[in-house]
C-alpha cells in the first residue's frame, strides 16, 4: 500500500488507487454489522426518551421530533426500580468478591501447592462448571425454604442493620448460592493464570520459611490483581444478570427485596398493554452499574498488566 | 552445624532414575559443586535437599538431624535460584526482610537493621526501595543473595546462580561468591553444568553423570587423577585428548601410531586389552619439523610423532592447535595441543609431537575407570611456561 506523505498534503490519487471493488466491499460489510449491532442499542435509546405517542407514530430508530421527548420514562423507571437497585447491589458485590476470592484461593491450592488426590478435586471443579441452574433449583429452593430456612433466621438480625429492611435477609441464600456456584469457573480462569506464574516464586516463599497461608496472602494475592479484575468484571456481570435463581429463591417480582432482574420483565406491563418507552428506559438503567464497573475496573486491570510488564 | 550426609539417596520419576543412590559426605563450611551434563540429576539431589522434592528412598541429614520428613520451612537453609525468584511486587528492602520475619529471636527494628547490613555488604543499599523489575541481571543476582545471606542459613543451596549473567560478570561475581563463603563460613552445595565454575570456586567438586556419582575431590583431583573416562572428559577445556587402541605386548597401538608403555603402567593396566590413552592437551609437546620428511619420519623418536596443524585458536596467554595425522586427516585421532602464547605457528605447518610418557592416563576401554593416571609433582616451588 503506498504510503501519503507525512508533511500533510493530501494524496488523492494514492487514496482512488486503494479503491477497488474488494475494499468497498470489505468496508460495506463492516458498516452492515455495525448496524446491525448498534441500531438495537440506538433504537433502545431513541424509544426510551420518546411519548408513547411518538413511539407508535414515528419509526423506532428516528430520533425523537419536538413534542414527542420526553424524560419521564426514565424518570418513572427510576422511581420503579431504585429499590431493586439497591437489593441487586448488596447482592451481587458480596457474592461477586466471595466467589472470586474462593475461587482464586482454590485455584492457588490446586496449582501451586502440591498434595495428593489433587486431580480429582480439580475434576470436581471442572464437573461444577456444568451443572445447569435449571437442574438444581427444585432441590434449591427446598433447601433454602424447608430444609435451611436461612433467609427467616436472619431476619430480625438484619433487620436491626441500619438502612435494612428484615426482608433484605431474603438476599443472604440468594448470594451464598451464587457464591457456590460461582466457585468452579473463577477456579478454572485462575488456575489457567497461575500455571503461567514460575513455581520457583512459591518455592522460594517455602524456603524463607513462609506457610503455606503466608504465601498465597503476601506473594500470590498480590500478584493476581490483574486476573482478579478480569474475574470480577465477568463474575459480577454473570451475578448481576442471573434471573433464574433470584426468581427462585426471593418469589415474584412484587417482593421487596427483589433484585433488577425480576422487577424488569414486570415495568411497564399493565392491562392496557406494554409501555415500550418505560421499559427500555428501565433497561438502560439496569445496565448501568455493569457499565460503571466495566470503565473502573479495565482501567485498573490494564495498569495492572503494564506494571507486570 | 551445617555438614550435609546423604545416604543412598534415590529420586524416581516413574520409570526415569534421575538420582540413582547416591552417597555423599559433606563437611560443615565447604563449598562443594555439583557438576554434570544436563539431567544428570544435580539440580534434583539439591532440590532434595532443600526439601523441595521427596526422595524415594535413602535419608539426608543436615547438622546430624534427619531431613527426609522435613518441609523446606523448617530446615534452615536459604536458596538462590537460576531466575532468582524474587517477590516483583516488593521492593528489594521487602523482599530481603520476607525470609526473616519468620526468624524467631528479632524486633521488628532489629530486622530493618539487619536487612541495611546485609545490603551493605553486597554494595545494594542504595537500591534498597527499587522493585526488582527495575533492576539489572546482576543487581538482581545479588538481592537473591542478600534474601539467603539474611537468614544465617546452616546450610547455602545455589542452583546455577551464574548462568544468566554475562561472562565478565559471571567471572566477577565468581570471586565475590567465594569470598563471601569465607566470610560467612556457610556450608555451601553450588550447582553448576559448567566446569569452569566447578573448578575455580570448589572446595570438592562432585562429578554426576546420569544420576550416578563418578568423582568427589579436590578440582585437583579431579583435573590430574580422574576416577573414569567421563570425569577426564568433562573437566578441563580444551576437553583431554582420548585415543582409543589395544594393548600389544608392552605397546599401545592406536590407529595411527604406536606408544612403548612404561613398567609401571603395564603393571596398572594387566591383562586389559582395549584401552584408551588420555593425554592433556597442555601436556603435549610441540616442535616445528624440519621439512624434509622421509629423513626426519626415522628420527621420531619413541613417544613422538609428525602431525599437521589444522587449526589455530589464538587465546593470547596460550594457542589451541588443533592436530591431524599427515596420512589421514580424520576428526577422529586428531589431537589438541595448547602450546604457550608466545609460541606461534601457523596452519597447515608440519610439527614434531611428543606425548611424555610420565602425564598420560590410560582407561579401560570397556568399564570406562582410569587404570593409571599421571605423575603429578605438586611440590614444585615455581611455575616456569615452557616456550
Amino acid at each position: 500500500m503506498s504510503q501519503s506523505s507525512s508533511t500533510g498534503s493530501f494524496d488523492v490519487a494514492s487514496l482512488v488507487e486503494d479503491v477497488n471493488l474488494r475494499r468497498v466491499a470489505q468496508y460495506a460489510l463492516v458498516v452492515f454489522f455495525l448496524g446491525f449491532f448498534l441500531v438495537p442499542l440506538e433504537t433502545g435509546i431513541m424509544t426510551a426518551i420518546k411519548t408513547n405517542e411518538s413511539v407508535a407514530r414515528s419509526l423506532p430508530f428516528a430520533p425523537p421530533v419536538g413534542e414527542g421527548f420526553t424524560l419521564g420514562n426514565i424518570q418513572f423507571a427510576l422511581e420503579q426500580l431504585s429499590g431493586s437497585f439497591f437489593n441487586s447491589l448488596i447482592m451481587s458485590i458480596p457474592a461477586t468478591i466471595g466467589s472470586v476470592l474462593f475461587g482464586s484461593m482454590a485455584a492457588y491450592g490446586l496449582t501451586m501447592v502440591n498434595w495428593r488426590a489433587q486431580m480429582g478435586m480439580l475434576m470436581l471443579f471442572v464437573v461444577g462448571v456444568f451443572v445447569p441452574y435449571q437442574a438444581v433449583l427444585v432441590p434449591l429452593a427446598r433447601f433454602w425454604n424447608n430444609i435451611f430456612p436461612l433467609a427467616r433466621m436472619l431476619e430480625p438480625m438484619v433487620a436491626s442493620i441500619p438502612f435494612f429492611q428484615g426482608y433484605h435477609a431474603e438476599l443472604v441464600p440468594l448470594v451464598i448460592t451464587h457464591i457456590a456456584y460461582g466457585i468452579p469457573i473463577c477456579t478454572i480462569l485462575f488456575r489457567s493464570y497461575y500455571q503461567s506464574l514460575p513455581n520457583s516464586l512459591v518455592e522460594a516463599g517455602k524456603i524463607d520459611g513462609a506457610s503455606i497461608t503466608k504465601i498465597y496472602r503476601r506473594v500470590i494475592l498480590p500478584i493476581s490483581k490483574p486476573m482478579f479484575g478480569v474475574v470480577f468484571i465477568y463474575q459480577f456481570t454473570q451475578i448481576y444478570n442471573e434471573f433464574l435463581f433470584a426468581f427462585t429463591l426471593v418469589t415474584g417480582s412484587d417482593a421487596p427485596a427483589a433484585p433488577v432482574t425480576l422487577v424488569l420483565p414486570a415495568i411497564g406491563a399493565s392491562t392496557s398493554g406494554i409501555d415500550f418507552g418505560i421499559r427500555m428506559s428501565a433497561a438502560f438503567l439496569a445496565a448501568v452499574p455493569t457499565l460503571i464497573l466495566y470503565v473502573a475496573f479495565a482501567e485498573q486491570f490494564a495498569k495492572g498488566l503494564r506494571t507486570e510488564a | 552445624m551445617g555438614q550435609i550426609r546423604l545416604t543412598d539417596l534415590t529420586k524416581r520419576f516413574g520409570d526415569t532414575v534421575a538420582v540413582d543412590d547416591l552417597s555423599l559426605d559433606i563437611d560443615d563450611e565447604e563449598f562443594l559443586v555439583l557438576v554434570g551434563p544436563s539431567g544428570c540429576g544435580k539440580s534434583t539431589t539439591l532440590r532434595m535437599l532443600a526439601g523441595l522434592e521427596t526422595p524415594t528412598s535413602g535419608d539426608i541429614y543436615i547438622g546430624g538431624d534427619h531431613m527426609n520428613y522435613r518441609v523446606p520451612q523448617n530446615r534452615d537453609i536459604a536458596m538462590v535460584f537460576q531466575d532468582y525468584a524474587l517477590y516483583p511486587h516488593m521492593t528489594v528492602r521487602q523482599n530481603i526482610r520476607f525470609g526473616l520475619e519468620e526468624e524467631e529471636g528479632y524486633t521488628s527494628e532489629e530486622r530493618d537493621e539487619r536487612v541495611v547490613e546485609v545490603a551493605e555488604t553486597l554494595g545494594i543499599a542504595d537500591l534498597l526501595d527499587r522493585k526488582p523489575d527495575e533492576l539489572s541481571g546482576g543487581q538482581q543476582q545479588r538481592v537473591a543473595l542478600g534474601r539467603a545471606i539474611v537468614r544465617d542459613p546452616e546450610v547455602f543451596l545455589m542452583d546455577e546462580p551464574l548462568s544468566n549473567l554475562d561472562a565478565k560478570l559471571r567471572a566477577e561475581m565468581r570471586t565475590e561468591l567465594q569470598n563471601l563463603q569465607d566470610q560467612l563460613a556457610v556450608t555451601t552445595v553450588y550447582v553448576t553444568h559448567n566446569q569452569t565454575e566447578a573448578m575455580t570456586m570448589a572446595d570438592r567438586i562432585a562429578v554426576m553423570d546420569d544420576g550416578e556419582l563418578q568423582q568427589v575431590a579436590s578440582p585437583f583431583e579431579c583435573y590430574h587423577e580422574p576416577n573414569n573416562l567421563f570425569v577426564a572428559e568433562f573437566i578441563g577445556e580444551p576437553m583431554i585428548n582420548l585415543i582409543r587402541g589395544t594393548r600389544s605386548e608392552s605397546t599401545f597401538v592406536g590407529e595411527h601410531f604406536s606408544y612403548p608403555l612404561d613398567a609401571d603402567v603395564l603393571e596398572s593396566v594387566g591383562g586389559r586389552e582395549d584401552l584408551v590413552l588420555g593425554i592433556r592437551p597442555e601436556d603435549i609437546e610441540v616442535v616445528d619439523a624440519t621439512t624434509d620428511d622421509t629423513a626426519a619420519d626415522d628420527a621420531l623418536g619413541d613417544h613422538e610423532l609428525r602431525m599437521d596443524v589444522t587449526v589455530v585458536e589464538p587465546h593470547g596467554d596460550q594457542n589451541v592447535l588443533h592436530l591431524s595425522h599427515p596420512d589421514q586427516p580424520s576428526a577422529d585421532d586428531a589431537l589438541q595441543a595448547v602450546t604457550a602464547g608466545m609460541h606461534l605457528v601457523t596452519r597447515g605447518d608440519r610439527v614434531t609431537v611428543t606425548i611424555p610418557p610420565d602425564k598420560i592416563h590410560v582407561f579401560d576401554a570397556e568399564t570406562g575407570t582410569a587404570v593409571h593416571n599421571r605423575r603429578h609433582d605438586q611440590e614444585a616451588d615455581f611455575t616456569q611456561l615452557e616456550q
